[in-house]
């Protein structure tokens, strides 16, 4: 105990004596309210000031992944984990900037090495997990699913995010019990979230429920939050109202859909 | 119970387990030497990866099907340079062993080639080849001695701005006896313009996103030499897509040919022919347009056939890791199709895969017809998987028509060597009733995979004669009905897979079976019916008029 807190003491009067500890903490809280380029400029000054201060380190890879500056972040996160191999975000967004590069066999050594540093973090066992499932072993990839749903229930802080790479797995397994009562349990616990009710919706169609497809589908088409396309959720409503017998329906949403996919082409031509 | 649970389960005998689908492969052995170039030289350009195209036809109608490679060229010339890069047209000697005839035939040809179409479009009795490529095509007359004229001009194909098609098909989409040109174009490119894509450090191949789609096109066909460009009258033209592989059939029985092109990573279109001469493109409404959740997949080759034996012609699309394979299954009439990846196993077993050709073949002669892919990873992902992106290529048994077993690692050692696979062509080369198959790789030697299955499976194949129709009979339906009585469809067909061209004989494996009628509707609906037709033949059918 005493060594402890002696050691807990020793980590302060690190932190305390780093002459960037001022700057980086105005660079988070810049981050925080997405403000990106001051943030930038908050990091570098902290970063001059004490060229080894990780979560500086760590800040400024964070603001380079959020402008696609992959080269950067590796090089700043390579640089915090030498400082400090034990840091734990540092090796978290170290396993996504390979992740985010689809590098793949380098970020399943990265998540796997943050899952030993920190073997209670949802997050590490949730991106080690859609690491997996990249790599063809759907399998232990839910068992990373489940484990992070785990972790999270057992904080009480579940989320339904944490829920839908699950959903989607078992949904492609064929496992349509335990997916439609993780699907649930994500609309349950993010009701404004589209893309809950988007999988809800792909798997009771998938369940030959046709009308209640449509019906849950319409409600995720009807909100923002979320990352599931308007044109995926139209192609489900299609298909949904087809099956149904309401085969007005489908036109309309296809001729949306058509509207949708000729928009963004004529801009870009 | 017991007796009720042996009622269910033990009341037949199991079916024989058929022998497994095996294959050699012999192309150095049997003469079949070439190398596909893709000119490759530090500057990843997009056109590196995507050539390949290949066609299995009887150019000299002696019964033994040919082979027809298309090649690549140097890169920003675009010009065939050198020995490496012609296009090769070899013979089949009808004893499994072929001659290099490329330089009596005329068609080395020149700029960089993709893909092949080869049907016979004046109705003249000889196939006529199209070699489609990046900024130029060109159409092939066979001249019936061995030699082929270019016609492109002539024919008014060479009109217009230069696009880069990948795939094209021949079909008679009016039913006027007269075969049509579907040319399915893929992105703009410029060899000066192509975009730096990757990291600093590092450049990569562009993700297609990156390029301007381009429409497809539809040339009429008129009789006398000349094609129309009705594309825009036809619908077609209104489409803007990233145009791969392209498949036919007459998905609702109307009696008019349908077409599907696979885009890549944009969503599939599927052209419904209304038989005005116009098209509407319906590929949202029938359910083949995207992955079951949305996702536009880099669709690449595509075929129709039926594979459940009910009579309709299913899709299935074949795309890059992490994609999946696509398989619909079709309903019948304007219903449009349901998934059936999952169902049959495909769905899983494809998702680690990325596939270019792929052809619906029953290989074991079971009455099932059955699936093979060529495979290869993009050359770049190697960093991705941490292994070479070479693949071997994969053959699925179809378990009547409810399951696909992927049966690749009893199918022979040379089947498990991978290699950069692009183009197949599907073709019987010996004549021993069993499916062949010509595959290509990018900077490989290609292979021949000679069909070695054994079983005593028989077998049945139709080589129409259109009098009305086209001469080849390409969109007619063929129904075999069986003495145990089962029916088997088939239509005929070239386009297949990508980029490519197969045989335009009709295929029925009939399994221990025999045929007791043969039923053909030809283009534009006329039936004719045959009874005793011999099986472990090709049988020449002419239509009655």
């Amino acid at each position: 105990m005493r060594f402890l807190l002696a050691a807990v003491v020793v980590m302060f009067c690190a932190m305390a004596a780093s002459p960037g500890q001022a700057s980086y903490e105005r660079a988070n809280a810049l981050f925080v309210a997405k403000k990106f380029p001051e943030a930038l400029a908050a990091v570098e000054e902290a970063l001059r000031l004490d060229a080894r201060l990780v979560p500086a380190l760590t800040l400024k890879a964070k603001l380079a992944m959020a402008a696609n500056r992959y080269d950067v972040a590796r090089q700043s996160l390579e640089r915090a984990l030498a400082v400090d191999p034990r840091a734990q975000y540092a090796q978290f967004l170290y396993g996504m900037e390979a992740y985010m590069n689809n590098e793949m066999t380098d970020a399943l050594t990265r998540f796997q090495r943050a899952r030993e540093l920190a073997p209670k973090d949802p997050r590490a066992a949730l991106y080690l997990g859609l690491a997996t499932e990249s790599v063809g072993q759907p399998k232990e990839a839910l068992a990373l699913y489940q484990e992070a749903v785990r972790l999270e229930r057992a904080t009480g802080q579940l989320s339904a995010e944490t829920l839908l790479p699950g959903v989607r797995l078992l949904l492609l397994l064929g496992r349509i019990e335990e997916c439609e009562e993780w699907a649930r349990q994500a609309v349950k616990l993010s009701p404004k979230l589209r893309d809950a009710h988007f999988e809800l919706a792909r798997l009771l169609l998938k369940k030959d429920t046709a009308p209640e497809a449509a019906a849950e589908g319409e409600v995720a088409l009807g909100l923002s939050e979320g990352t599931a396309t308007d044109s995926a959720i139209h192609y489900l409503l299609v298909r949904a109202w087809r099956q149904a017998g309401q085969p007005e329906k489908a036109a309309a949403h296809a001729a949306v859909m058509r509207a949708l996919e000729t928009a963004p082409v004529n801009r870009a031509q | 119970m017991a007796a009720v649970y042996a009622g269910v389960t033990g009341s037949q005998a199991a079916a024989p387990e058929p022998p497994p689908i095996r294959f050699e492969e012999i192309a150095a052995k049997a003469g079949l030497r070439f190398e596909l170039q893709n000119g490759e030289a530090g500057g990843f350009h997009q056109i590196e990866l995507t050539l390949g195209g290949v066609a299995a036809l009887d150019y000299n109608n002696d019964g033994c099907a040919d082979v027809f490679f298309t090649n690549g060229a140097a890169i920003p010339s675009l010009r065939k340079t050198g020995a490496r890069f012609p296009n090769r047209l070899f013979r089949n000697n009808c004893n499994l062993t072929f001659t290099d005839v490329t330089a009596e035939s005329g068609l080395a040809g020149e700029g960089y080639s993709m893909a092949v179409a080869a049907a016979d479009m004046d109705n003249d009795g000889w196939t006529d080849i199209f070699v489609a490529g990046v900024k130029g095509n060109t159409l092939y007359r066979n001249l019936g001695d061995g030699r082929f004229r270019d016609v492109t001009e002539m024919a008014g194909l060479a009109a217009g701005e230069p696009r880069w098609a990948v795939s094209a098909g021949w079909v008679d989409y009016d039913n006027d006896g007269r075969l049509d040109l579907f040319v399915s174009n893929y992105v703009e490119w410029d060899a000066a313009k192509e975009p730096r894509c990757g990291t600093p450090e590092r450049q990569y191949y562009c993700h297609p996103n990156a390029y301007r789609g381009l429409p497809n096109q539809l040339f009429h066909n008129d009789g006398d030499g000349k094609f129309t460009d009705v594309s825009k009258a036809s619908g077609i033209g209104a489409h803007v897509g990233k145009g791969m592989g392209v498949s036919f059939a007459d998905i609702d029985g109307d009696g008019l040919t349908d077409i599907f092109v696979a885009n890549d990573s944009v969503r599939g279109m599927l052209f419904q022919n209304e038989g005005n001469g116009k098209f509407t493109e319906t590929g949202l409404e029938a359910g083949v347009a995207l992955r079951e959740d949305g996702h536009a997949i880099a669709g690449m080759g595509a075929d129709f056939r039926d594979l459940d034996n009910d009579g309709r012609a299913d899709l299935l699309v074949s795309g890059i890791l992490n994609d999946s394979f696509l398989l619909f299954r079709n309903l019948g009439g304007r219903k449009g199709f349901e998934d059936y990846a999952q169902r049959t196993g495909l769905l899983m077993s494809t998702r680690q895969l990325t596939g270019w050709s792929l052809g619906i073949y029953d290989f074991d002669n079971d009455g099932w017809k059955d699936v093979f892919f060529a495979l290869a990873h993009l050359m770049q992902l190697d960093r991705y998987l941490g292994r070479k992106a070479a693949l071997a290529n994969r053959v699925y048994r179809n378990i009547e028509g409810k399951r696909l077993e992927d049966v690749s690692a009893g199918a022979g050692a040379e089947f498990q060597l991978a290699a950069a696979h692009r183009g197949s062509a599907f073709a019987d080369f010996d004549n021993d009733g069993r499916m062949d198959v010509v595959v290509t790789a990018v900077n490989g030697p290609a292979k021949l995979f000679r069909n070695v299955t054994g079983g005593k499976s028989h077998w049945l194949g139709l080589r129409l004669r259109g009098v009305k129709a086209n001469r080849q009979g390409l969109g007619a339906t063929v129904r075999v009905h069986l003495a145990d009585g089962r029916d088997l469809y088939n239509h005929a067909t070239t386009a297949v897979g990508y980029a490519s061209a197969s045989e335009a004989i009709v295929r029925f494996g009939l399994g221990t079976a025999a045929a007791e009628f043969v039923e053909i509707r030809w283009p534009g609906g006329r039936v004719q019916r045959l009874t005793g037709v011999a099986a472990d033949r090709v049988v020449d059918v002419t239509e009655e008029p």
